[in-house]
Order: C-alpha cells, then sequence, then structure tokens
C-alpha cells in the first residue's frame, strides 16, 4: 500500500520538528490519498505520520519520532481540503525516488506506480455542475456567433430572427437598462422609445434566435439598473 | 439597492427577535416588518393584467380617445397582450365612428405587464392600448398608431399588423 512505501522512505528521512513545520506550511491532500490515509488510520498511527510528512515535504521531512504525531495528523488530515496540485507534485516526487524499494512487493506497489503516472482528474464537486454545464453551454454558443461584452448604459443593436415573422432579421435598438447573469440565460433589458411609446425588451443573450450584438454606444451611467428612465422625459429613451 | 435591501433585513430580523421576546410589541413589529417587505416589494411597480375597470388608450381612428374594459373574454384573471376585450367607450372624438357609451370589442396591442415570448424574450410597453374591433375581429378604424406585437400574428389579428406603423 502506499503507505508501506512511505514508511520505508520515512525511515531513510529523519527529525520530527520539520514534519510538524511542514504541516502547518501546507494544507491539501488529495481525496484518495485522504482515503488511502484514512485506511492507513485503522492499521497504523506511525504509518500516519510518515505519510503526512511524505506528502507534505518529500525531500526534507526527517520524522524521529512517529508516534505522537497521530493527534496533530488527524488535525492537519482533517483541515485538508482537496486539492491536487501539490498532493500530485508531491506523490509523484516520492514516488520516484521510493520506486527503487517499492519494487519488493508487486501487486501493492503497481497500484502506487500506476496512479502517479496518469495526469490526476479533478473530481467534480456536487456545487460546481450547474457552473460548469452553464460554462459549456456558453462556450458552445459562442462559438456560433460571439457575444461582447455588454455592461448597463451601452446603447446596441440587436438582430433577431423571428422563426415566426421569418421575414429578415428584425432589429432592435436601445439603451441596456439591466443586465441580469444566470449563466446561459443571462438577459439583457433594452428601452426604447417607438412611435412615441416606451418598449422594453428582455432578450436572452445567448440565444440562438440572436443574430447579431452589436454595440454602438455608450453612455455614462452611475448604476446598475437603469429604472429611473421610465419616470424621466421621452427624450432620454430615444435613439435614432 | 441591495445594501439597502439588507439594511431593510436586518432591521426587520431584528424586529422580529423583539417580538419573540415579548409579546405586547410583538404586534406592532410584525406589522412593521409586514410594511418593510411591501415596502421594497413597491420599489418595482407590479404590473397585471387587464381586468374590470382598467382604462386603455385607443391606439387607432374609430373615434374613441378611452375606454374602460368591462370583460376580458378568455383569462381568469384577466387579459394580456394580444387577447380580445369588451370595453366600454368612456371618451370619445365629436365626430367618430363610435360614440360615448358604446360597448366595444377591442384587442390589446399594448400591454403594461410583460409578456413572455417562446424564445426566452419579454416585451413590455409603457401604457395600455386597444383596437377595436368588431365580433368578427375586424378592425374597425383604419389606422393604428403607435407600435404593435409579433404576438398579434399568432391570434390571427393579421389585419392590424398590416395597418400598424411599427411592429415591436
Amino acid at each position: 500500500m502506499a503507505s508501506q512505501v512511505v514508511l520505508q522512505q520515512a525511515m531513510m528521512l529523519g527529525s520530527s520538528s520539520i514534519l510538524q513545520t511542514n504541516l502547518n506550511q501546507c494544507f491539501p491532500s488529495k481525496p484518495l490519498g485522504f482515503s488511502a490515509m484514512v485506511s492507513s488510520f485503522r492499521r497504523n498511527a506511525p504509518l500516519i505520520s510518515s505519510s503526512v510528512s511524505w506528502r507534505c515535504a518529500p525531500l526534507i521531512a526527517k520524522p524521529a519520532t512517529f508516534v505522537a504525531r497521530a493527534d496533530s495528523n488527524a488535525e492537519g488530515a482533517d483541515a485538508a481540503a482537496s486539492d491536487d496540485n501539490v498532493e500530485g507534485g508531491g506523490e509523484e516526487a516520492a514516488s520516484a525516488s521510493s520506486e527503487a524499494e517499492a519494487e519488493a512487493e508487486a501487486g501493492v506497489e503497481e497500484q502506487v506506480e500506476e496512479e502517479p503516472k496518469p495526469p490526476r482528474k479533478p473530481r467534480v464537486k456536487l456545487g460546481d455542475i450547474m457552473g460548469i454545464l452553464n460554462q459549456r453551454a456558453i462556450e458552445a454558443s459562442d462559438k456560433e456567433r460571439p457575444t461582447p461584452d455588454l455592461r448597463t448604459g451601452d446603447i446596441v443593436q440587436i438582430k433577431l430572427e423571428v422563426p415566426e415573422n421569418k421575414r429578415r432579421l428584425s432589429t432592435y435598438k436601445g439603451i441596456v437598462i439591466s443586465k441580469q447573469n444566470a449563466g446561459i440565460h443571462t438577459t439583457i433589458r433594452i428601452r426604447r422609445i417607438i412611435a412615441g411609446v416606451g418598449v422594453e425588451i428582455v432578450f436572452p443573450v445567448y440565444s440562438p434566435n440572436i443574430k447579431e450584438i452589436k454595440v454602438i454606444n455608450h453612455r455614462k451611467v452611475r448604476r446598475a439598473r437603469l429604472y429611473y428612465l421610465r419616470d424621466k422625459l421621452p427624450r432620454l429613451s430615444t435613439f435614432k | 439597492m441591495a445594501a439597502s435591501f439588507a439594511s431593510r433585513c436586518s432591521r426587520v430580523s431584528r424586529s422580529l427577535f423583539r417580538g419573540l421576546s415579548n409579546n405586547s410589541p410583538g404586534l406592532f413589529t410584525t406589522s412593521h416588518e409586514m410594511t418593510c417587505s411591501n415596502s421594497f416589494s413597491q420599489l418595482q411597480q407590479q404590473r397585471t393584467f387587464i381586468q374590470m375597470r382598467t382604462v386603455l388608450k385607443v391606439a387607432d381612428n374609430s373615434g374613441a380617445k378611452k375606454v374602460m374594459c368591462i370583460q376580458a373574454l378568455k383569462g381568469k384573471k384577466g387579459a394580456r397582450l394580444g387577447d380580445t376585450i369588451v370595453a366600454s367607450v368612456k371618451e370619445a372624438h365629436p365626430n367618430g365612428k363610435v360614440k360615448k357609451g358604446k360597448v366595444v370589442y377591442g384587442v390589446v396591442v399594448r400591454a403594461a405587464m410583460q409578456r413572455g415570448r417562446c424564445d426566452g424574450s419579454e416585451v413590455k410597453f409603457d401604457d395600455n392600448a386597444v383596437v377595436l374591433v368588431d365580433k368578427q375581429g375586424q378592425p374597425i378604424g383604419t389606422r393604428v398608431f403607435g407600435p404593435v406585437p409579433h404576438e398579434l400574428r399568432q391570434k390571427k389579428h393579421v389585419k392590424i399588423l398590416t395597418l400598424a406603423g411599427h411592429i415591436a
């Protein structure tokens, strides 16, 4: 198991003081590594300390006293957030040096050697899924039609294809009075005075019906939502 | 606006806590909390349907100027953009095709309540307006003023669309 390899390496190395400082410095431990540590928890206290030291400081750490470290290691392990980089680097460096000893035990060691070789895929957390899906959808829509960066106060012109109309591209011009960010359903609200009547239309920015968005101008505004324009003179919402 | 909402929320929570601790001021604080939340939602006007007693502008040259809705023909809560209503003429031009007090049908062409479209967009106008039609759906007037939305095409009011100057 990884812990046994670690113990062998830890024997080579040394003192406990550096182990403690290293514990303070480096936080993370990979999920798999953590589970390995947890399984090793059940077996042997000294193994735990050495495994943590191995992760945190592959070259420097010299654990002398293994026994009393179990408590501090438990804290270090619990406080550890899952992060790949330090763990991956530590593991690869350590495994490279320990490969000589590792070859003694066939089945267990193969696991250790194989794991570091392919690059570890980051584990997707439940809370990230919607964000990742939204990102992918936005990228897919960006490939077909790049969306410019829109902000409140931009005067934009939008060319829309209405499927029921089937005529060439209705155009809408107006000032962006608000932008609601919601991933793929990010919408902007365009206001304009048409034929004497104020009209506000909400457009989903990443909609495939929108053929073109062009920022014509920008008006300096000091707000994120320009709802005050509804009460103001129509002159302020008129755009030729 | 978010900051003011947060401060209002903290005030509400504090009043709630005070209400929990004592019974007698509890009644006062709960009403205070309700007015706080109401005032915040009223910062953005909540536009609703066109229902009985709604006064609408007339967007054509049929002679009427203002009508009051008597009945929304479809919809339990009221009429929306593109729906037909029964209305009574409240104000009219002196010589026009319709006179004051006449009961007419009308098609809502502009509504202050937003109407969602199938592609996720929404449209809303600044005022409520109708075009007077007869029982068959043909407009009484010969011209339509102001913008009209696409939704009329789906409701088969093609004549109004052709008369319109601008399609929103």
